[in-house]
């Protein structure tokens, strides 16, 4: 089904606020490998990198309220293209939102590595749920990209297993402080890195609910030119 | 030429003729009326064969449907006869170039690099599989997508933003742990390529070399530090004590051996890896071989370990100097990483694949997380501990070289707190078996 616009301007200007989504969206899972990276490896380069990404990403996000603001007064646009642009706007939230998650890890993290943790306890198991983090937010912007439905509601019935993950790792902990109480400030570390990577399930979970709001209806492949041929 | 006019000549010399002989039999105006009637009847045929010619030419696949085209008549039989070799020519020519094209674009798929080709906007054109590996996309999903939508990675936005293409760009997957390598080509004027490489095992490599130049650098200085500080004291203080001096050397002597065993160690590594078979091939006693090795075992421990010993008879084709000191390995490792009371279980027997010989303890154990690394260079599970107990960190990597020559492979089990076997498996091919019933009665 080819769409055909009357405004092709208002078209690239659709397609350019997308893609700036999701450019911000690339920023952000850079930023949470990197503060996972700096609580593996305790590097300070690492850590002051993620701190350093958070204003990037703060300004992306004014950015992109400003350009949506501004599509919405001026093209007034309706159905799916209302619902793009709405869709825009909330996952910019929930990326910057990420992005805070990222830069608390990165400071906990940094932090971790300060006070000398001599071994870090549920070390591994907080890998398993980062990289499940990162898996969910980078499939539910691939979605948002693909504006693809069903890839998008498999991500949201993902969310379950990270919170299952957290809960386990919690009662892990829970065992190794009632243990040893010497371990209590490292475990709380490894706590809140978890509910961090935990919320960031959650924020990806919404983007791909987004998409599937998107998707009713609209096709957003990009109208360029028409592929000729096989190459 | 002929085949064209001859039949025409025919056809419109008989409507003459006819028309002569009404003019003779009847008059002018029937031979007039003959005439025309017999025109008209040629012109009609004409259109009729002209009409049948332009609807067949009119389909796309003309050439199917030849057999549409009414018999030859007269002049258009040469006509209808070169138009079917002009359309066979045609579909010859274009499925030779289709068949050109569809190599092109197998070899293209086949590449083990990527290659992405975009439009002047950066949206997905074409990409082969390799490509979609490297950069996680899907053809047949994302033609016509922004390119930057996909591979949303910072460096790599930035990398094409920048348009200077000189360097290509690394991309390094931490979850995935692989390291992409991609460079943009200008292509075709307006469009672009983009080629993907997957250079996760060469940097790997390089990240090993360096670490083994660091790691040979920093074994080989701790005993030279020692040995270089007990010179310089002996050199400031000529009189010293006999018996302090004694010690010095002792230690002097032992830091010495030591490095001579890890040059030892490093040249028998090398040498391994530069060849690929064996340095021998020879029919051997196995268990003759095993025994000293028991003895040594013994000696090492001095008594702390409870040693056990099970061999059959068999005899093994290879090189006897290289799996004694592959198995030597095995019986000092266990002997020094099994604290004093532990015991230690030496087996040579029937495998499954062959023979094997194995070095069960019951001392610490491994983490799983570090098996699959033990047999890199200088690998050290507990940093702080392995080189009190005398290793030089080449020997599980000395026996898997040496087993890997003999077509043999190292197994690891181990569990924490419960122990470990190592189990070196040799292939049948190079076990005989000397069974009971085998042996001359």
């Amino acid at each position: 089904m080819e769409k055909v616009h009357i405004s092709s301007q208002f078209d690239a200007d659709l397609e350019a606020v997308r893609s700036r989504l999701l450019q911000m969206g690339g920023l952000v899972e850079q930023q949470l490998r990197d503060a996972i990276g700096a609580y593996s490896s305790g590097e300070r380069e690492l850590v002051d990198k993620v701190r350093r990404t958070e204003d990037a990403v703060n300004m992306l996000e004014i950015e992109l309220d400003d350009r949506c603001t501004h599509l919405i007064a001026r093209r007034q646009p309706t159905a799916g293209d209302l619902r793009l642009i709405m869709a825009v706007i909330k996952a910019t939230t929930d990326l910057e939102r990420v992005g805070d998650e990222a830069a608390k890890i990165g400071r906990i993290a940094g932090q971790m590595h300060d006070t000398g943790v001599a071994s870090l306890v549920g070390f591994s198991d907080v890998h398993v749920a980062a990289n499940m983090a990162i898996g969910m937010l980078k499939d539910a912007l691939d979605a948002f990209a693909r504006i693809d439905s069903a890839a998008a509601d498999r991500i949201v019935k993902q969310d379950k297993q990270i919170d299952n993950e957290f809960r386990s790792l919690l009662r892990e902990l829970i065992t190794f402080m009632m243990e040893d109480p010497r371990t209590i400030s490292t475990a709380l570390g490894v706590i809140w890195i978890a509910k961090a990577l935990e919320r960031v399930g959650d924020h990806a979970k919404n983007i791909a609910e987004y998409v599937i709001f998107v998707a009713e209806g609209t096709d957003v492949r990009h109208s360029g030119p028409p592929a000729d041929g096989v190459l | 030429m002929f085949n064209f006019w001859v039949p025409v000549g025919f056809r419109f010399g008989a409507v003459a003729l006819a028309a002569v002989f009404a003019w003779l039999a009847v008059g002018p105006q029937t031979a007039l009326l003959v005439a025309l009637a017999g025109l008209s009847v040629l012109i009609g045929l004409h259109l009729y064969y002209l009409k049948k010619v332009s609807d067949w030419i009119r389909q796309p696949d003309a050439l199917e449907h030849v057999g549409d085209l009414p018999p030859a008549y007269g002049a258009w039989a040469s006509v209808f006869a070169e138009l079917r070799r002009a359309r066979r020519r045609e579909a010859r020519e274009r499925d030779e170039v289709a068949e050109a094209f569809h190599r092109l674009v197998e070899a293209a798929s086949a590449l083990p690099d990527g290659i992405v080709i975009l439009d002047r906007g950066g949206i997905i054109e074409w990409c082969n599989p390799s490509a979609e590996q490297h950069l996680g996309l899907d053809l047949a999903r994302d033609r016509g997508f922004l390119i930057l939508n996909l591979v949303r990675a910072p460096a790599f936005t930035e990398y094409m933003m920048r348009a200077d293409f000189r360097e290509p760009l690394i991309l390094t997957d931490t979850v995935a742990g692989t390291t992409i390598s991609v460079q943009f080509l200008p292509f075709q004027k307006t469009r672009r390529m983009v080629v993907s490489r997957d250079i996760t095992r060469f940097t790997r490599m390089e990240a090993t070399r360096r670490d083994f130049i660091a790691n040979v650098s920093h074994e080989l200085r701790t005993p030279l530090t020692v040995v270089g500080g007990f010179l310089e004291q002996l050199i400031d203080q000529p009189e010293i004590a006999p018996a302090q001096r004694q010690r010095i050397e002792a230690t002097m002597l032992d830091q010495t051996q030591r490095m001579q065993r890890l040059i030892e160690d490093l040249l028998a590594l090398s040498r391994l890896e530069t060849q690929s078979g064996p340095d021998r091939e020879e029919e051997f006693d196995a268990r003759l071989l095993v025994e000293p090795l028991v003895a040594e075992a013994q000696a090492l421990s001095g008594g702390r370990h409870r040693i056990a010993v099970d061999a059959v008879d068999l005899r093994l084709r290879g090189s006897p100097d290289e799996l004694r000191s592959a198995f030597a390995n095995l019986v000092s490792n266990a002997v020094r990483h099994t604290p004093a009371g532990g015991q230690i279980e030496i087996r040579l027997g029937a495998h499954p694949d062959g023979a094997q010989f194995a070095v069960t303890d019951n001392g610490p154990g491994i983490a799983p997380e570090h098996l699959p690394r033990l047999t890199e260079r200088f690998y050290r599970v507990d940093k702080s501990r392995s080189r009190e107990t005398g290793g030089t960190g080449l020997g599980l990597a000395i026996v898997k070289h040496a087993l890997a020559r003999h077509g043999a492979r190292l197994e690891i089990e181990s569990e924490p707190g419960r122990g470990s076997t190592f189990r070196a498996i040799l292939p049948a091919a190079r076990v005989r078996m000397v069974t009971e019933s085998a042996l001359p009665a």
